[in-house]
């Protein structure tokens, strides 16, 4: 997944509304956490900025991946409490010494890790949302204060 | 050129109960740089509810003075995103909520740090800086 | 990589793996929001300066011994952010002067604390909670906003020893709150609303449902008397939301505890090691804080922070780890104008901005190490682990104690 910063460099930088945010690095928020899409933006649709428009294209590429399996976490709301992580029964029943009992995930089976004070999603497949005998579970969304995950 | 209306007016002023809370956000802003944009930001504000702000004629985003007789300050007025009966003002702990606390105790050494009473109206000052409540009146 | 121990806030969380390139922080792992700020450290790191102007450490200290030997009635304040180690040198310096020593729990949670530590109530471990609390009341207490990991590595979410099935069916949690907190939005269908200050009367209705009687309150009550009743292992976490409520008469606590044979409390401590000072402080002298030495121990609610300043009592302060200049009423720091203040801390603060001394020191936990208690009372190692040139606060006290 790109850095904010990364998306930011992108953009044209004139923070001229009109895509709707105040400035264009918010813009470059709303683009990670998919409320925006790059067609939003007006200035960089324009021919001279088509270099950073297909690389912004191929870093948000990604997102499609993030889409066939549903989960978006907004970092930005996340307050990296990692009641996620707990909660999650996968993280439960593959980590059950770590994730399990409250504590920092012991291996790379987990879902849900905590890096910077905010979680990242890795291991999507592993949903129990997933697969063949998928079920909808909100496991990971109940617990969370701030709604900083969701599946769409 | 038109006529600021406005200043014509009376502005009204409303006797408001303001309580304290914690807000994580606002923690790591502190942590990072006190006299940072970001902690200014999540400081210098007063979150009501819808209700409160509309009978009191005020929206999102206007600036108020909040004055009572330990200090008087300007911060940015904001809904509150929770579930409020109303009645009840919040702002997060911070310099600019401390400037309106009472030093009277009652000689118990604890002030009334989540239960504060001042007057709330419209400013056209600007928020309150940090620089300002350094200086020690 | 390397393991630390976080110093955001009085959970001390162990399990925190830090990247280090360069001797610089890279990646923090496990860490919430705020711990991984902690642990990242401030833009504005503190330079030491006599009277505005820059000098070196050594005349920073000579000059804060200077003030403090010459003052009447100096005051050492702060201490919640330090280790126990140089909480120990610092109740031992102001013994030295003949000072007033008072934290931040003055005007905290030092009331609970000083209950817990006679004690007065029954309190238990995180640990224990994990294991065996099926009945989780956070009171004033917005956990997820000031201990944001208490509830997914203690208290609600975990599995534990005698609690295997996951929260859902083994733990009940309920907020007793006048605002819709984050934990409250957690525990959604246990969200008991008060007003500012109902806490006194909600613990009276309490009190009267659990013996039997018919409370004049709100139905509800009936309904959190009847899930505090049915807990085989209960706990009360007690925020200062709680505390402030109650502060003219916190025993009203301890009558409601002694009705809940079941269960813990817990006061909710926010600064890393403020129950360190308190613990110190109370096997010295038998309080937790507000102490004058003169040749012996003395407590007086005229030793808080609040009223010495609002007294103007004292004529010199000496403020470590703390910013009162920012937590404490703007109408009372007027004082801080008219005498000499020494600032230690690892960071620019608001204090430091008007102190005549500023002393710059470590961030205990990443750059120097030593060890702390946690919220429940438990001592926590901290490694230090990132190399630097700061002094620790302990050294710090040392280096004030020789130049005295």
């Amino acid at each position: 997944m790109p850095t904010v910063m990364e998306l930011y460099q992108l953009l044209p930088k004139t923070n001229c509304k009109k895509c709707g945010e105040s400035t264009c690095m918010a813009f470059a928020v709303a683009l990670l956490s998919r409320k925006k899409n790059i067609q939003e933006c007006p200035p960089v649709l324009e021919g001279k900025f088509k270099e950073q428009k297909d690389k912004l294209e191929s870093l948000l590429l990604p997102a499609a991946g993030a889409e066939e399996t549903g989960l978006i976490v907004h970092p930005e709301l996340c307050t990296g409490c990692g009641n996620c992580v707990v909660a999650c029964p996968v993280d439960v029943a593959n980590d059950p010494k770590g994730a399990g009992i409250g504590g920092a995930p012991t291996n790379d089976k987990v879902i849900f890790r905590v890096l910077d004070g905010k979680v990242v999603a890795s291991n999507i497949k592993e949903c129990r949302r997933f697969g063949m005998n998928r079920v909808l579970c909100y496991a990971c969304i109940d617990p969370c204060p701030t709604g900083a995950i969701e599946f769409v | 050129m038109g006529i600021d209306i406005g200043k014509f007016l009376k502005n009204p002023e409303y006797e408001i109960k303001i309580t304290t809370y914690r807000d994580i956000f606002q923690a790591e802003a502190l942590e990072r740089d006190r006299f940072g944009e970001e902690y200014r930001k999540l400081s210098a504000a007063i979150m009501m509810s819808k209700n409160d702000m509309k009978r009191m004629g005020f929206k999102p985003g206007d600036r108020v003075k909040l004055t009572n007789d330990n200090g008087s300050i300007v911060v940015e007025l904001r809904e509150s995103k929770r579930e409020e009966p109303g009645g009840v003002a919040f702002m997060v702990n911070s310099p600019w909520s401390n400037a309106l606390v009472s030093g009277d105790t009652g000689g118990r050494g604890i002030p009334e740090f989540k239960n504060i009473s001042a007057m709330i109206s419209l400013a056209k000052e600007e928020v309150t800086t940090i620089e300002r409540l350094i200086i020690v009146r | 990589m390397v393991t630390c121990t976080c110093t955001g806030c009085a959970l001390l969380c162990e399990d925190i793996d830090v990247i280090i390139e360069n001797n610089r922080v890279k990646e923090v792992k496990n860490a919430c929001r705020r711990g991984a700020a902690r642990i990242r450290g401030c833009v504005n790191r503190l330079e030491p300066s006599v009277n505005k102007k820059q000098a070196d450490i050594d005349t920073s200290i000579k000059k804060a011994a200077e003030i403090l030997k010459n003052a009447r009635s100096p005051m050492l304040f702060g201490w919640g952010n330090s280790t126990c180690e140089a909480q120990v040198k610092g109740i031992e310096l102001a013994k030295r002067l003949n000072a007033i020593i008072d934290d931040n729990s003055s005007f905290c949670q030092g009331l609970l604390i000083e209950r817990i530590l006679k004690k007065k109530f029954r309190t238990c471990s995180l640990e224990d909670i994990r294991n065996r609390a099926d009945v989780l009341i956070y009171w004033g207490s917005d956990a997820q906003d000031s201990q944001p990991r208490h509830l997914s590595r203690f208290s609600y979410f975990p599995r534990g020893e005698h609690r295997q099935h996951g929260y859902e069916e083994d733990r009940t949690a309920a907020v007793i709150d006048v605002r819709e907190s984050s934990t409250a939005k957690i525990c959604k269908g246990h969200f008991y609303r008060i007003p500012t200050g109902g806490d006194r009367e909600l613990i009276l209705a309490l009190m009267d449902a659990l013996s039997g009687k018919v409370p004049k309150y709100d139905k509800r009550v009936l309904e959190l008397a009847g899930i505090m009743k049915k807990a085989e292992c209960g706990a009360i976490f007690a925020g200062i939301g709680l505390t402030y409520s109650i502060k003219d008469d916190p025993d009203i606590l301890v009558a409601l505890a002694d009705k809940l044979p079941n269960f813990n409390i817990m006061p909710m401590v926010g600064h890393y090691n403020m129950r360190g000072f308190n613990e110190n402080l109370f096997k010295e002298t038998g309080f937790v804080n507000r102490i004058r030495f003169e040749g012996r121990p003395v407590h007086n609610d005229g030793y808080a922070v609040v009223e010495a300043l609002r007294q103007k009592s004292i004529d010199a302060l000496l403020v470590i780890g703390s910013d009162p200049l920012s937590s404490l009423p703007g109408s009372i720091v007027s004082h801080l104008a008219d005498i000499p203040v020494i600032c230690i801390d690892p960071c620019v603060t608001l204090t430091s901005r008007i102190a005549a001394v500023t002393i710059p020191c470590a961030v205990s936990g990443v750059e120097s190490g030593g060890s702390a208690v946690r919220m429940d009372g438990r001592v926590v190692e901290l490694p230090g682990i990132i190399e630097n040139n700061h002094l620790s606060d302990q050294e710090i006290m040392t280096g004030l104690m020789e130049a005295l």
